[in-house]
């Protein structure tokens, strides 16, 4: 089947979303009725899913004709089969298994404060806030008027959420929240996305094995902060993560089953679409969570939602801000073509790197023809187009001549 | 394969036509319209030149288009 690969892209992250607020609701349940623990919760995750996950994978290797598993017919058409971790991933993998490591034990943290799944999922959605401050330092750049808008209005948004339960505002919460999710989770889909765009044996890595093998990873590294933990605090959390993976097996294994495939084709949209606009579509999650939280909260494993209209009021607007303002952030992108021409003596290689190294150029084409290159920019501003592209063309000497061409709409894969 | 970036100027007041029509023809990735000197970007993979030839051809006899510069693409590099 060929559907156009927008519609891919958008059918692969809502799926995401509703699977994600779908997992909150399970992860929710097992925390506040099985295991309270989020250390013990957190192991007995990646243990278990480790398990879960090599299982799919492997069924997935099922071949069903000569070139195709059951995995590239109905999953990933990059996915051939189970394979071992290749050299040039194991660094990429560390870091995102740390960040899923340390991601994962804020948000059962949060799970255990809060209980309710649709309060905790807005707060993964600050995340915006730390990748405008990443790129502002690392930019050296004053962040536009719009992103600060959106990013305010995102944190204001998820605090909204928060305080609408009880009236009251936990700042532990908030200290998990800041310092703990949300720069986790800028490490592990910034290195999930640098996995994704690896080629593996001339084509693009496939998003099952990327899974699986993050979830190893992560199985790792949580086991040893957990023992760290444990020796320093004198707790028992790995014993009782692996009695736990024991005793409520079925349930552990049912969120980590459920949890492959939302980041399975999150991986995937990922690998289409830019970063933040899967991201923003990922938002919907924050409202996909409210139907599941309020089918939990009538069998009683959270406490009811409050009637108070004023609170229903807060949380509506809360969860319409978090998710305006991440959409408003992401797809305020503008697109443009550069055409360039090069003055001869120059290596046309290095010439292509140096066009490649600006922030900001998504493809860099080398052509025969009246130009010499022809660049693909996507910056959020116009504004940000003259600081980040054109001062850095201009200083590059091989480059005689450019013509800047603004994208105004654009059709892809017809 | 052989991918080729096909740079469009067009008459005024037939943009809408002009698109409708390039969105049939098979082969393209991607039209971009753009605000400079040119109107129209499109995106072009072919097995082969020949065939890159029609789909400029195709192009060209879109009632409307004023002018086409194709460029091949010898080397790329991309998200």
């Amino acid at each position: 089947m060929r559907i156009r690969k927008k519609y891919l892209f958008y059918a692969l992250a809502f799926t995401s979303a509703i699977v994600a607020a779908g997992v909150s609701a399970i992860d929710s349940t097992i925390s506040n009725l099985y295991i309270p623990n989020a250390w013990a919760f957190g192991f007995s995750c990646f243990l278990v899913g480790t398990f879960i996950s090599l299982l799919i994978v492997i069924i997935f290797s099922i071949p069903v004709n000569n070139k195709e598993s059951l995995g590239t017919k109905i999953i990933d058409p990059s996915f051939k089969r189970i394979r071992l971790v290749r050299k040039e991933e194991i660094k990429f993998h560390m870091i995102a298994g740390l960040g899923n490591a340390v991601l994962t034990l804020g948000y059962l943290s949060l799970l255990s404060i809060f209980g309710d799944p649709s309060t905790v999922l807005p707060f993964s959605q600050i995340v915006i806030l730390y990748l405008i401050i990443i790129e502002s330092i690392t930019e050296k750049n004053m962040p536009t008027l719009s992103e600060i808008q959106s990013s305010i209005i995102v944190t204001f948004g998820a605090i909204l959420v928060s305080i609408s339960l009880t009236g009251s505002i936990s700042l532990e919460a908030f200290a998990i929240v800041f310092l703990v999710v949300n720069p986790a989770w800028v490490v592990f889909s910034i290195y999930q996305r640098k996995l994704k765009l690896l080629k593996i044996d001339n084509r693009p890595n496939d998003s099952l094995n990327i899974r699986l093998w993050n979830v190893i990873f992560a199985c790792i590294i949580t086991t040893i902060l957990i023992v760290i933990y444990d020796m320093f605090m004198g707790t028992g959390y790995l014993i009782e993560g692996i009695s736990a993976s024991i005793e409520h097996f079925n349930w552990v294994a049912l969120t980590m089953g459920v949890t492959f495939f939302s980041y399975v084709f999150y991986i995937r949209a990922l690998g289409i679409g830019k970063a933040s606009v899967t991201q923003a579509v990922r938002a919907s999650a924050v409202l996909f969570a409210i139907p599941f939280a309020l089918i939990i909260s009538y069998y009683n494993v959270i406490p009811p939602f409050s009637t108070d209209p004023v609170m229903i009021l807060i949380k509506i607007i809360g969860t319409i801000l978090v998710i305006l303002g991440i959409i408003s952030f992401a797809l305020a992108m503008t697109k443009a073509y550069v055409f360039i021409t090069v003055n001869p003596g120059y290596p046309i290689d290095e010439t292509m790197n140096k066009l490649w190294n600006i922030r900001g150029v998504t493809r860099v084409t080398a052509t025969a023809g009246k130009y010499d290159f022809i660049i693909k920019i996507r910056i959020r501003t116009l504004v940000k187009g003259y600081e980040k592209i054109i001062r850095k063309l201009e200083e590059i000497e091989a480059i005689n001549k450019f013509k800047w061409e603004s994208v105004l709409k654009e059709w892809e894969d017809i | 394969m052989v991918n080729a970036y096909i740079l469009i100027s067009i008459r005024p007041g037939k943009s809408d036509n002009i698109i409708r029509n390039m969105r049939k023809i098979e082969n393209i990735e991607k039209i971009s319209v753009v605000a400079g000197d040119y109107d129209v970007v499109v995106r072009v993979q072919v097995k082969t030149l020949e065939k890159l030839l029609k789909v400029t051809d195709k192009l060209q006899l879109i009632d409307g288009v004023k002018k086409t510069t194709t460029q091949v693409i010898e080397k790329e590099i991309a998200l």
